[in-house]
């Protein structure tokens, strides 16, 4: 569908990927093979999102002749980044299949994304964490659950890169961080190399709506920030109009 | 006047989705177009968005040339800043600006390209990647091997396989620990005899066979980076080189040889020859000889004069090119700025409202041009995209292609051959439909 094509190169990536590569077989994978017939199948993998009519047939179809279907990817999961555009939108999958589960990220965190085709190959149930970033987050100890730090940035100034020896919670210094809205998952990855979660696993739970009303009734955000787009629904749909 | 009967057909074993389009005047083929069904609207997007929010929004354009397009934001933000990163940033851009080719050109070369190149010089047919990984598996597993290498060292010093997370305006926040150093440098020696048997499968295959005459590149322009007349896919001067001229510039005059309109596809040059244009591996080579480096030289005294004028030549620049970045890297990491602690710039006020980043991206020349307000906030993104480059040349092959096929064979048949002509440019379509 319509997509950077990123989550095919992290599945390329994978410690799993040769493995996996030869433990199945491959029915229809247009990066790779030339198979233009969609013939029935176990799995299949859905990556990017839903901007064109010919788009919902080809994922129709799939629906029908797949046993199980996985949307791969936050395009394909929640829409994508292609809705920070004013004027595309980008429908995730579900919007018009049913769907039994989805791989989340942006990137899908490589971890996350090898458990998953090893309990595919397994015949294993797979789950995703329903707890937040902050669970476990290395700098959960420095969290001011009070948020009483202004928050004026989206990412860190180089100066503070610079001196990040003894690092604390981004809130508490001032730094947007979508951590406490969004699943765990990615190890921390980006707030563990010094950026603060940018929300691309998705909420942990359904209502990412409300989930954002709570955050934003506690948090201290600067005006600059209030009317700043595409913060909280980077990587999704919004469900409400901007 | 006779209406143009369209026929479309979507493009298998290419990055992201494109299709072939065969326009029929009657009974002939009129014309081929390769099609982009959709773009994406990224210039659009990072209009409004704060200059230090931007990289992570631009290497999300895509998921195989992520460093090229942050890399080449970052460099875009620095100008306006006036900034300049610290050595070991530039020398991280630079390991990971070769994870990203490395990973690039050998999946394209294995899973795209060397089914066709078997079939067109071989005419040996490969149906399915199984039957690719059967035909040879040492060949199979060196590649994967190759693919594997480039994402641990983007993963090493970037953060992650894809979309990094270290790349920031100022430099690279740099943390690997000295265990995984060890490893990147195990796993770049052990890339260096994976891309020994490469290109040694490739002579060994084809060099021989002399390369259809459709797939002969026409009079062209080479459109590159050159760092002083030295291959430079980070930094260096704008060239366009021909049989017989050479231009050089720097970024900040592009606009007097070539320009775009912000939203709509494709770059207009401003040549005055009717030659056409690429960018990309064989460009580098005719502008920088790779093929002059004494580890290189002797695998390019096996390829001969046809198969240098072919567009099928590209795939063997890709493994050169693996091999060449492989050694480069391993040098890169020897560098003893890299285990000093350096601060990175900050971004404190804009000098200008207008930046340019340029480098050369797996495909070819990539370059941003923003401008910016006081706010720090951006007004307008101009982004050059090597497939969009090369798609008027691709157009103008595949069409004379399509018609010596039609003088024979049927449109469904022809479609089918097209297809390996535009395998054999690389397009990118994540990029191109940004």
């Amino acid at each position: 569908m319509t997509s950077c094509s990123g989550c095919i190169s992290t599945l390329f990536s994978l410690d799993i990927f040769p493995q996996f590569f030869e433990k199945t077989k491959i029915a229809y994978f247009p990066f790779i093979a030339e198979e233009e017939k969609l013939e029935n199948c176990d799995i299949a993998l859905i990556e990017g999102c839903i901007s064109q009519e010919s788009q919902i047939r080809l994922i129709q179809k799939i629906r029908k002749i797949a046993k199980k279907v996985y949307s791969l990817g936050s395009c394909a999961a929640f829409g994508g980044i292609i809705n920070l555009s004013k004027k595309k939108r980008g429908d995730p999958i579900s919007n018009y299949i049913e769907v039994d589960g989805i791989i989340p990220g942006c990137p899908p965190p490589s971890n996350l994304f090898g458990n998953f085709l090893m309990a595919i190959l397994e015949n294993r149930m797979f789950k995703l964490s329903n707890k937040n970033q902050c669970y476990s987050c290395p700098l959960r100890e420095s969290i001011d659950y009070e948020f009483k730090t202004k928050i004026t940035k989206l990412v860190p100034n180089n100066k503070e890169i610079n001196s990040s020896q003894n690092q604390k919670c981004f809130l508490s210094q001032g730094v947007l961080c979508l951590g406490p809205l969004t699943r765990e998952g990615c190890e921390n990855k980006c707030i563990i190399k010094g950026m603060p979660c940018e929300g691309c696993l998705g909420s942990p739970s359904k209502s990412l709506f409300s989930n954002i009303c709570n955050f934003l009734s506690q948090l201290n955000l600067s005006n600059e920030l209030k009317t700043y787009e595409g913060i909280f629904y980077r990587y999704s749909k919004p469900t409400i109009k901007r | 006047m006779i209406k143009l009967q369209k026929i479309v057909e979507p493009c298998k074993r290419i990055e992201g989705n494109g299709n072939i389009k065969i326009l029929l005047r009657g009974e002939h083929i009129d014309h081929v177009e390769f099609e982009i069904p959709e773009i994406r609207g990224f210039e659009n997007i990072l209009v409004n968005k704060k200059t230090q929010d931007i990289p992570r929004i631009v290497s999300r354009i895509c998921g195989l040339c992520h460093a090229s397009q942050a890399i080449a934001c970052n460099k875009t933000i620095e100008n306006i800043y006036g900034i300049s990163p610290p050595t070991q940033s530039i020398i991280l851009r630079r390991i990971l600006l070769i994870g990203e080719l490395i990973k690039s050109h050998a999946m394209h070369y294995f899973f795209q390209s060397f089914p066709d190149l078997l079939k067109i010089i071989n005419f040996q047919k490969i149906s399915n990647p199984y039957e690719l990984m059967q035909f040879d598996p040492h060949l199979t597993s060196s590649t994967f091997d190759l693919i594997k290498l480039g994402s641990e060292i983007d993963k090493i010093f970037g953060g992650r396989y894809v979309h990094l997370i270290n790349i920031i305006p100022g430099g690279v926040i740099y943390n690997p620990s000295q265990i995984n150093i060890n490893l990147a440098r195990k796993l770049l020696q052990k890339g260096s005899s994976n891309a020994k048997y490469l290109i040694e499968n490739f002579i060994k295959l084809f060099s021989t066979k002399t390369p259809p005459s459709s797939f002969e590149l026409p009079k062209i322009n080479y459109l590159g980076l050159s760092n002083q007349g030295s291959y430079d896919r980070y930094s260096g001067n704008i060239v366009i080189k021909n049989y017989k001229n050479q231009l050089n510039f720097y970024e900040k005059d592009y606009q007097s040889y070539f320009d775009k309109e912000v939203g709509v596809f494709g770059v207009n040059f401003a040549k005055n020859d009717d030659m056409g244009l690429i960018t990309g591996p064989i460009a580098r080579e005719n502008i920088n000889k790779i093929s002059a480096t004494e580890r290189n030289i002797s695998y390019f005294r096996m390829m001969s004069e046809d198969w240098r004028k072919s567009i099928l030549y590209q795939n063997f620049l890709e493994l050169i090119e693996i091999d060449y970045e492989i050694h480069n890297c391993l040098k890169l990491l020897n560098e003893n700025s890299l285990d000093e602690h350096y601060n990175l710039p900050e971004l404190r006020e804009i000098q200008k409202s207008d930046g340019i980043g340029i480098l050369e991206a797996p495909r070819g020349l990539l370059m941003h041009h923003y401008k910016v307000n006081q706010n720090e906030i951006m007004i307008q993104a101009k982004l050059f995209i090597a497939t969009e480059i090369n798609i008027p040349l691709m157009n103008f092959m595949t069409s004379n292609y399509a018609h010596n096929l039609h003088k024979n064979e049927a449109v469904d048949k022809v479609k089918k051959k097209i297809v390996q002509m535009i395998r054999a440019f690389d397009p990118c379509i994540s990029c191109a439909s940004h």
